[in-house]
Parts: structure tokens; C-alpha cells; sequence
């Protein structure tokens, strides 16, 4: 059994290298359950590359993973057994299928059409359950994407820049569904008004270093993630 | 509001036709075909048989590579592995069901094992693999001459049909009873998990991996469905035939196979069907003229020109293949 502090999800030292690019180094990240997470960074940081090693999609060259204490071997079709699920940076949807369908197929241990009407209902789309998603605007196929990882009812939902390509109100629905979600969220975004109202907790991350880890108070007033991604204040 | 009844709304909203059964179109289309038989001549009824073992191999490609989009140019190998399967066992045993059983049987495993390899490649290289299937499985037959006796091919030992039924009429009935089960099957198959998961390794792997979705479990198991399908019609062919030689399964015949299914509508059991009408009626319709003009040469090249002028016109006209046509509706006349 594991004790309080194992509890959630524990990236150990981990090191990716891409030949000579040091994608990671040495990253370490403790996820509690129920905290909403965010790691921000520049481009090519290695946010996404952090979110493929947790999904399996990228074996580390060094450090390891755990979930509540035990080892995690993640494999990406493997990952709903452990109650994780991911968002892609695109849309990632399957446009031979109508929108009920894409949230179906999330439905792994039992695929009943009133659950994934539920998750779209959630995200605002349930009424275009039987369209197809390259019909519909983006910020709704963004939320069909949402409700096909809700679906899978995660205990640790991966975000890779949900907010990408979305305008304030939908940013403003995302940023509710994310407090109200009751799950434990790690959040890759650039939109730093979502980062900062929703998040627990930030890692950022600079050409695969962590240079901060912090509250959103802490990372704001950091001057080294103000020199490497926020900026001086004006 | 419930979920329950935003469902109905949506479904209202849609106002899409309710979803015909499969086993009662299954039933119909036994029905259809019985009586057929009863009315057509014996060449016709021949032809029907024909169509019902091309239906076969059809509805399982189009699962392949219409529902999860793998390309495949060496069904017509797969189709001689159940066809030689089954002159075999027939030669030794002379028990039909069982033959035809282990011919769906032995296709399946050697689909199985190219559906292996299949699942690592992509495109083009999945293309050559299934070419190079085609080209290998027939020149086996030279090789183990003694065993399938090369060129010549082997007879298929049969028993008369039961009764006094016509030998055409007891063909369709076993070719189209092979062809409704396996309708059946796919129907039921694609409706559920397993069609979804089809799809969606088609339209986007990565995002099927994340959903949950074995990408190479679902490719192998979509190329041993397709297998066995041909298998079956292999074995169909042989007891057509009544014979089976390597020059029945001839590299152009997986492209025969593949342009059908495209002109009949990929990924839809009805343009397979129809994809089986075109395998039978373009070939005769090219005999019709070939004769007519008194040229021999004409009548072997003439059916691939039909079939590539008719791949081109659908293409245009109907870039989802015949099946996906949709004729405009008459209009009600208002009462009153």
C-alpha cells in the first residue's frame, strides 16, 4: 500500500535525448491527486515530449515513473488501465466517425451511448452528436476531443494546449471545466491567464531544464522564468 | 434535461433513417435468391453463384481497406490458399462443409501471419508486401508440383447435389449462403467496438492509441477477417470450378478485386455487393462484344479497359463509389 506521500503521479530524474538534443534533463515532478499541475516553457522546451513519456510514446534514457508508489511501464493503448488520458496539441479526431462515435471510441471497459452523450453534453456539444467533426468549427472540435478523454472518467487528464486556436469565452468554459473537473489535471499550455487562474502548481521548463517550480505567485515573480519565458513586465 | 432525452432530441435532430436490421436483410436476401434460382437458367444461376463468391472476398476487403484502410494487392493468393485447400481435403475426404471449413481455417492463419507483418508497414510498402503475396502463392503451386500438380492445377472431386436439384441452382444456394453468413458476420462486427475501432486506426493512430485502441492488435485482426473471407470464396471458387489452377488467381485478379470495391463504395458492404455485380457482368459484357467483333484477343483485354473506364467515370461522378450515390427524392404531393 502506499503512503500519502507516493500517492499520485511521480516523475523521477527523467533524461530524454533526440541524438545530441537533450530534450530532458534530469526532470523531476510530483503530481498529488486532485492538483491541477501546468508546465509552461518556450518552444522546444520539452513540455510535450515530458507529456510522450508519461504516455509511453518516448522511453526516457534515464529516470522512471510511478503511479501511487508502484512503477509505471506506460504503453499509450494501455494508459486508460491506469486511468490516464490525453489530449492532443491538434484536434486528433477520427472524421470517418460522427461526434458520438470519437467519443466512443474512448469508451474502453463499456461503450454505453448514454455516457458519451453525458461527456459531450458536458463540453456544450451533445447537440451535434451526429455530425461529423471536420463540420464543425474548431473550438467545437476541440471539445469533442475533451469529452472523448472525459469519457474514459481519468484519474489524471493530460492537457497539451487545450486553449490553442480557442477566444476568451471558450478559453473561460475550459478554465471552469478544469476547476470543476475533480480529477488531477497536468496542463501544457502558452496561454499564461489560463495557467495562472486554474493551476496549483507550475513547472517550467527551459531547453529541457526545469528552471522553476512554483505557485502561480512564485512563477510570476521568478526572475528566471521572466528572463527565459514571461518577460519583463512593462 | 436528461441525458436520455438530450439523446432523442439529437436523434430527432438528425431525422436520420432508423438502421435496418442485418439478419432480417440477411433473410431477405436469402428469400431474393432462392427464388431466383427457380426463375433463371442455368447459366444465370451460375452467374449468381458467382456473384455470391465474389461477394465474399469483396465484403472482406472492403473491411480492410475501406474500414481500416490497409492496402491489399494479394487477396487473390489468399483466395487460391482456400481454394487449393479445399481440392486437397476434397481429393482425400470428399466431405464439402468441413472443406470448405478448413479452407476459411488455413486462410485465416496465413492471413494472420502476412497481417503480422502487415501491421509494421504503411502505404506503399504494404503494398509490395500483399504484391509479393500474390506473386509467391501461385509459383508455390510449381514448386510442390507433385503436391498441387503446377500449371495443370487439380480437379476438385464433388458429390452430385441432393435430389434432383440443377448443379447451377445447388452452387448458388452454397455460394450465396456462404455470401449472407458473411454479411452476417461483417454487419454485426463493424456495428460495434470492433468497427469503431477499425475507423478510428484508419483516420488517426495516434489519437487511437490514446483513446485506448491495440493499432496493431485491430490491423491484424482486420486482415484475418479479410482473410477468412477470401478463404471462403476460394473455396467457393473451387467447387464452381470444380477444378483449381494456378491461372484462376492471376496477379490481376486482386486488382479486379480492388477496383471493385473502390467503384462499389469503400468501406460499405452494399458497394460490395455491387463491386461482385460489376467482377461478374463487366467480363460478360466484354465476351458479348469480343464475339460480336469475332476477336479473340479483344475479349481478354477488354474487360480491364471496361473496368478502367468505369473506375475513372465513377470517380468522377460519385467519388464515394456507387454506393454512396444518392438520388434526389420525389417530392409528396401536398394533400388538399
Amino acid at each position: 500500500m502506499s503512503t500519502r506521500d507516493e500517492q499520485g503521479l511521480y516523475i523521477h530524474h527523467t533524461t530524454v535525448r533526440f541524438g545530441g538534443l537533450l530534450a530532458l534533463d534530469d526532470v523531476s515532478l510530483r503530481v498529488p491527486p486532485g492538483r491541477v499541475v501546468g508546465i509552461i516553457g518556450p518552444n522546444g522546451a520539452g513540455k510535450t515530449t515530458l507529456f510522450n513519456v508519461i504516455c509511453g510514446f518516448v522511453v526516457p534514457q534515464a529516470g522512471a515513473i510511478t503511479l501511487d508508489g508502484r512503477p509505471l511501464r506506460p504503453r499509450p493503448d494501455h494508459l486508460y488501465r491506469h486511468g490516464i488520458a490525453r489530449t492532443l496539441q491538434g484536434v486528433g479526431q477520427f472524421g470517418g466517425m460522427t461526434v458520438l462515435e470519437n467519443v466512443q471510441v474512448g469508451q474502453r471497459r463499456r461503450a454505453r451511448p448514454e455516457e458519451a452523450y453525458a461527456a459531450l453534453e458536458r463540453c456544450g456539444v451533445a447537440e451535434h452528436a451526429g455530425e461529423y467533426p471536420g463540420s464543425l468549427p474548431y473550438a467545437k472540435r476541440k471539445r469533442v476531443e475533451l469529452a472523448r478523454a472525459l469519457v474514459a472518467r481519468p484519474r489524471i487528464l493530460l492537457l497539451d494546449e487545450p486553449a490553442g486556436g480557442l477566444d476568451a469565452a471558450e478559453i473561460g468554459w475550459l478554465a471552469e471545466l478544469i476547476r470543476s473537473a475533480r480529477t488531477t489535471v497536468l496542463l501544457v499550455e502558452h496561454h499564461m491567464d489560463l495557467v495562472m487562474s486554474v493551476c496549483d502548481e507550475i513547472l517550467v521548463l527551459d531547453f529541457g531544464k526545469p528552471i522553476a517550480l512554483g505557485t502561480p505567485g512564485e512563477i510570476r515573480s521568478d526572475p528566471k522564468v521572466a528572463e527565459a519565458y514571461l518577460g519583463a513586465p512593462a | 434535461m436528461t441525458i436520455l432525452q438530450d439523446a432523442t432530441k439529437t436523434k430527432d435532430h438528425q431525422k436520420s433513417p432508423p438502421k435496418s436490421t442485418p439478419l432480417l436483410l440477411v433473410i431477405a436476401g436469402a428469400i431474393i435468391v432462392v427464388a431466383l434460382t427457380y426463375v433463371l437458367p442455368p447459366f444465370r444461376n451460375y452467374q449468381l453463384a458467382t456473384i455470391g463468391a465474389y461477394f465474399c472476398v469483396t465484403a472482406g476487403l472492403t473491411v480492410l481497406t475501406g474500414l481500416n484502410g490497409q492496402l491489399s494487392l494479394g487477396h487473390g493468393a489468399l483466395m487460391a490458399t482456400g481454394a487449393y485447400t479445399l481440392a486437397l481435403w476434397q481429393n482425400k475426404f470428399d466431405l464439402l462443409l468441413p472443406g470448405i471449413a478448413l479452407a476459411v481455417l488455413v486462410t485465416t492463419v496465413v492471413g494472420g501471419i502476412i497481417g503480422l507483418a502487415a501491421a509494421r508497414l504503411r502505404g506503399p510498402y504494404l503494398a509490395g508486401l500483399t504484391l509479393a503475396v500474390a506473386v509467391v502463392v501461385p509459383s508455390i503451386t510449381s514448386t510442390f508440383d507433385k503436391t498441387f500438380n503446377s500449371d495443370q492445377g487439380l480437379s476438385v472431386a464433388l458429390d452430385p447435389p441432393p435430389g434432383v436439384i440443377p448443379v447451377e441452382q445447388w452452387q448458388a444456394w452454397l455460394c450465396w449462403a456462404g455470401a449472407l453468413l458473411t454479411v452476417l458476420v461483417l454487419a454485426y462486427l463493424v456495428r460495434g467496438r470492433f468497427g469503431r475501432d477499425l475507423r478510428a486506426v484508419r483516420d488517426d493512430e495516434t489519437a487511437a492509441k490514446l483513446a485506448g485502441v491495440g493499432v496493431a492488435r485491430t490491423q491484424v485482426m482486420a486482415f484475418v477477417v479479410s482473410a477468412a473471407c477470401a478463404g471462403l470464396a476460394g473455396a467457393l471458387f473451387a467447387v464452381l470450378a470444380q477444378s483449381v489452377s494456378p491461372g484462376a488467381f492471376p496477379l490481376t485478379l486482386s486488382l479486379f478485386l480492388l477496383m471493385a470495391i473502390v467503384i462499389g463504395g469503400l468501406g460499405r458492404l452494399t458497394g460490395a455487393l455491387i463491386g461482385a455485380v460489376l467482377l461478374v457482368a463487366l467480363p460478360s459484357v466484354a465476351q458479348s462484344i469480343a464475339e460480336d467483333a469475332g476477336s479473340q484477343h479483344l475479349e481478354g483485354n477488354l474487360a480491364l479497359t471496361f473496368f478502367g473506364v468505369v473506375l475513372v467515370l465513377v470517380m468522377l461522378a460519385a467519388p464515394g463509389g456507387l454506393a454512396a450515390l444518392k438520388f434526389p427524392r420525389r417530392s409528396r404531393r401536398q394533400k388538399g
